[in-house]
């Protein structure tokens, strides 16, 4: 093999030149000013685009709110002054910090125009509204699992394992889960099982790669082909002549009381599925214990140091062992949550969410927080790309839906600030 | 020879240092894992089982039921692929009916012909030091732009094909330079870098497909126009023959050349193994590590894009949004052939019939059996994660353990 390269040195991160920053400040300023001319001024004075707030689904509906109708052209030159003013920020000044964060502004901003765009009345689009709500909640059934997956990344790689089979993890879980909630027609067993499943595998990566070194790389991708491969084999094998078993898992919503009834935002954070919950919570005991507890250090210093984490006494490959198969559980969660708000398990229907995980991670430089945050984005990109088909709008969604891949790429290459993962992550480590 | 050296059984010295015994082992153990996977989904075995306490010939009865549902899979699995014996006997006695005796294994060459080409491109890469997940992408790309020169440019053949096949090497040196130059200047990680953009490259292909003069006139959906006569790759044996194989298999051959000259014979060759043993011993050796990294990432993904072009003009013939995308990939396939070859091109050959005869035979499984065709790359990947532990298949069948082995896989992390 040649993959060899045992030692190696690394160095501090380099400091990312000047330039760089300079240069995706001028892309925000064309950003901005591509919003500015083509959907505002492009769009022409007449036009109006209406936004509504009330959820498709009127069961738990919130307090009503009227239309809001806007002039198109003027709120869309509004939101690229915005933008432009960002990039000028962001050129003059080139911040050491928060570049990613004004990117992610950027982008939500230039988002909104786009809907505001293909909304407007004498458009093309035969959709002349704009369901602000109901967008929201539909990008968030999405950045929730995209959050389960990029949380399973955290645990493993602030250990310094490498878990790129976050695609395999949600597959499996949402076939066992799609199977579990069939037969029990319970979603607490469901989850237990996805999650058993989901350290059952984060435990195979474990094993090959702690205990035989294998690459990580490697087994990750091979269990991703592994898994997809198997989920299919046992679509054909078992849920075809048995349909029951793979039907009627539409997780129902748990609405928390008054909350639910607050515009925008009740429906979206506060009338959602249990998953959704039990995701926000895992955000934060994440969070919370891997930065401000005991053991959250130790799980650092085996990422960042092994060596000197051993030195110390810590027992790398335990916490190693420990947060993998904790991580793998987390992610096999978020299979049956994707499951769940699908009603059931089809072979490929994951197509990449995995992978938008993993790259919701790195933009999230390897934090919680920063894997939220880059979640939603994700999240509201993805949900767009699939969706903006409805409104008919003359635009290439293709294109919006390379948005995540694209910015993950331009982040690793420190073209948007610079993100650094943890120092030992992805390297073997030997006892001795 | 000297007298100390004690004298080894052939077992032993089969079983020693030898990595082949170990893709051995590995294969057996994946169908292993292929027969487990049949026997706990399959309905007829698990009937049997039910009955094992049934009665005193029960279960006799049930390993009889295992062993003809497994037996039948693999071996309707090897005449799928390869040949089989009756037909062939036929053939060779009545004289008739080689077309049919030989269309498994022309089928098994037909797959194995883009796979081999992609695989190299990987293995070049690996032996460098160099992870090209990307291999999907690239391909796709090559397929993009062999599609554009194919459709929408008219030539003689002895022109257009050739065409076609440089614009499917030019689209993968495209998609890999990107990783490549990205890597070199900015110390991305390739892996990440390629990863995402096959993603970026299906987009691109679904573009293009869509919203492009590519799409195939009056179409609403992802279809391309069909590739014209001259760019396509012919039939080795005539159309006539009815057999698939056709003269991608002679690309391939000359890509396998030219990587056992390349790596073994050529100086850049040597640059790209010694960056790849070890990265500081060629930097101090005056080695330029960020031509070596363009380099690699150029001819890598050139070979991915002549496969993507070689599947498309040969077997394809029209693009589509379903070419290369997701688990069926040839990139994905294309990582775990190049490990089970161990990078070289002599072993990729021989890893990319073994996938290739898989495939083949996994749909005539399928076919005359109707367990699914998956189980095939259930059974291909579990040899992969085999073969990438070496130290498990040893202590499995108790081979001695080299204390060297355990770090051959070693890698290099996100950090580095």
């Amino acid at each position: 093999m040649s993959l060899d390269v045992t030692t190696q040195t690394t160095t501090a991160a380099p400091r990312i030149p000047v330039g760089r920053t300079r240069g995706i400040g001028v892309i925000m300023l064309a950003i901005g000013l591509f919003t500015a001319l083509v959907f505002g001024v492009g769009s022409g004075f007449g036009a109006h685009s209406s936004l509504t707030f009330n959820p498709v689904s009127l069961t738990n509906a919130p307090w009503h709110v009227g239309t809001l109708t806007l002039l198109t052209a003027w709120s869309n030159i509004v939101l690229g002054v915005a933008i432009v003013a960002l990039g000028l920020d962001v050129v003059a000044r080139l911040p050491r910090r928060g570049v990613m964060a004004r990117f992610g502004v950027v982008a939500v901003l230039f988002f909104v125009a786009l809907l505001l765009w293909a909304a407007r009345t004498t458009g093309p689009s035969q959709i002349n509204f704009v369901n602000l709500t109901a967008i929201l909640i539909g990008s968030s059934a999405l950045a929730m699992v995209l959050i389960f997956g990029s949380l399973s990344g955290v645990m493993c790689e602030r250990a310094g394992v490498v878990n790129i089979a976050i695609e395999g993890q949600f597959i499996g879980g949402a076939f066992v889960g799609s199977m579990v909630a069939s037969t029990t027609h319970s979603f607490i067993y469901a989850a237990i099982v996805g999650a058993l499943i989901g350290g059952a595998l984060g435990l195979v990566l474990a094993f090959l790669s702690l205990r035989y070194l294998s690459d990580q790389i490697i087994v990750g991708v091979v269990l991703v082909t592994m898994l997809g491969s198997l989920s299919s084999y046992l679509n054909l094998q078992v849920f075809t002549p048995f349909p029951q078993y793979n039907t009627g898992n539409l997780a129902p919503n748990l609405p928390i009381p008054l909350l639910y009834k607050i515009p925008v935002i009740g429906p979206v954070f506060f009338d959602q599925t249990g998953f959704f919950y039990l995701m926000l919570i895992l955000v934060g005991l994440v969070s919370f214990a891997l930065f401000k507890t005991r053991w959250g250090l130790r799980v650092r210093a085996v990422g960042e140091h092994p060596q000197a984490a051993a030195s110390v006494g810590i027992k790398v490959i335990g916490v190693r062992y420990a947060n993998v198969i904790m991580g793998g559980a987390i992610a096999g969660i978020g299979g049956v949550a994707f499951m769940a708000s699908q009603g059931q398990f089809q072979p490929g229907y994951t197509s990449g969410l995995g992978y938008i995980a993993l790259a919701a991670l790195i933009f999230g430089r390897w934090r919680p927080s920063g894997a939220v945050v880059a979640s939603v984005l994700f999240g509201l990109s993805v949900y767009l790309a699939d969706n903006l088909q409805t409104y008919q709008v003359p635009v290439p969604t293709e294109i919006l839906g390379m948005f995540p891949y694209v910015i993950t790429i331009a982040v690793v290459s420190g073209l948007i600030g610079r993100v650094r993962p943890p120092a030992a992550d992805g390297l073997p480590y030997r006892r001795d | 020879m000297p007298e100390s050296t004690p004298r080894r059984s052939l077992w032993t010295r089969l079983t020693g240092q030898s990595p082949f015994v170990v893709t051995l082992f590995a294969l057996v153990l994946g169908l292993v894992v292929g027969a487990i996977v049949i026997i706990t989904t399959t309905a007829p075995v698990l009937n049997a089982w039910r009955g094992f306490f049934s009665g005193w010939g029960a279960p006799g009865h049930a390993l009889k039921v295992t062993a003809d549902n497994v037996g039948a899979a693999y071996r309707i699995m090897f005449t799928g692929s390869v040949f089989s014996p009756a037909t062939l006997w036929h053939a060779i006695t009545t004289g008739q009916g080689w077309s049919n005796a030989l269309t498994p294994i022309s089928e098994t060459l037909t797959y194995a012909t883009p796979l081999t080409i992609a695989s190299i491109g990987v293995g070049i890469a690996f032996q460098t030091g160099i992870f090209n997940i990307g291999a999907n992408g690239q391909a796709m790309m090559g397929g993009i732009a062999g599609a554009y020169v194919g459709t929408l440019i008219h030539l003689p053949t002895v022109l257009h094909l050739p065409f076609t096949l440089l614009a499917g090497i030019a689209g993968g040196v495209l998609a890999g330079s990107v990783p490549g130059l990205l890597k070199a200047y900015t110390g991305a990680h390739e892996v990440i870098v390629t990863l995402m953009f096959n993603y970026v490259v299906s987009a691109i292909l679904l573009y293009t497909l869509l919203s492009t003069a590519l799409q195939a006139p009056g179409q609403q959906n992802d279809i391309a126009r069909t590739l014209d006569p001259s760019a396509q790759l012919a039939p080795l044996f005539g159309t006539a023959s009815g057999l698939r194989v056709n003269y991608g298999l002679v690309i391939a051959a000359l890509v396998v050349l030219f990587a056992w000259w390349f790596l073994e014979r050529s100086s850049l060759g040597f640059e790209f193994r010694v960056t790849g043993a070890n990265p500081q011993a060629a930097r101090a050796s005056g080695i330029n590590a960020k031509a070596v990294i363009i380099l690699v990432f150029a001819i890598s993904g050139g070979l991915a894009g002549l496969a993507g072009v070689t599947e498309l003009a040969g077997f394809y013939k029209t693009l589509d949004g379903g070419f290369l995308v997701g688990n069926a990939g040839i990139g994905f396939t294309a990582i775990t052939v190049s490990l089970l070859g161990r990078n070289k091109p002599i072993g990729i050959v021989w890893a990319s019939l073994l996938f290739a005869a898989l495939g083949v035979g996994g749909r005539a499984m399928q076919a005359a059996t109707g367990i699914p065709l998956d189980l095939a790359t259930v059974i291909q990947s579990a040899v992969v994660l085999f073969v990438a532990t070496p130290v498990l298949v040893k202590e499995i069948f108790r081979l001695r353990t080299s204390p060297t082995a355990a770090l051959q896989l070693a890698t290099k992390g996100w950090g580095s």
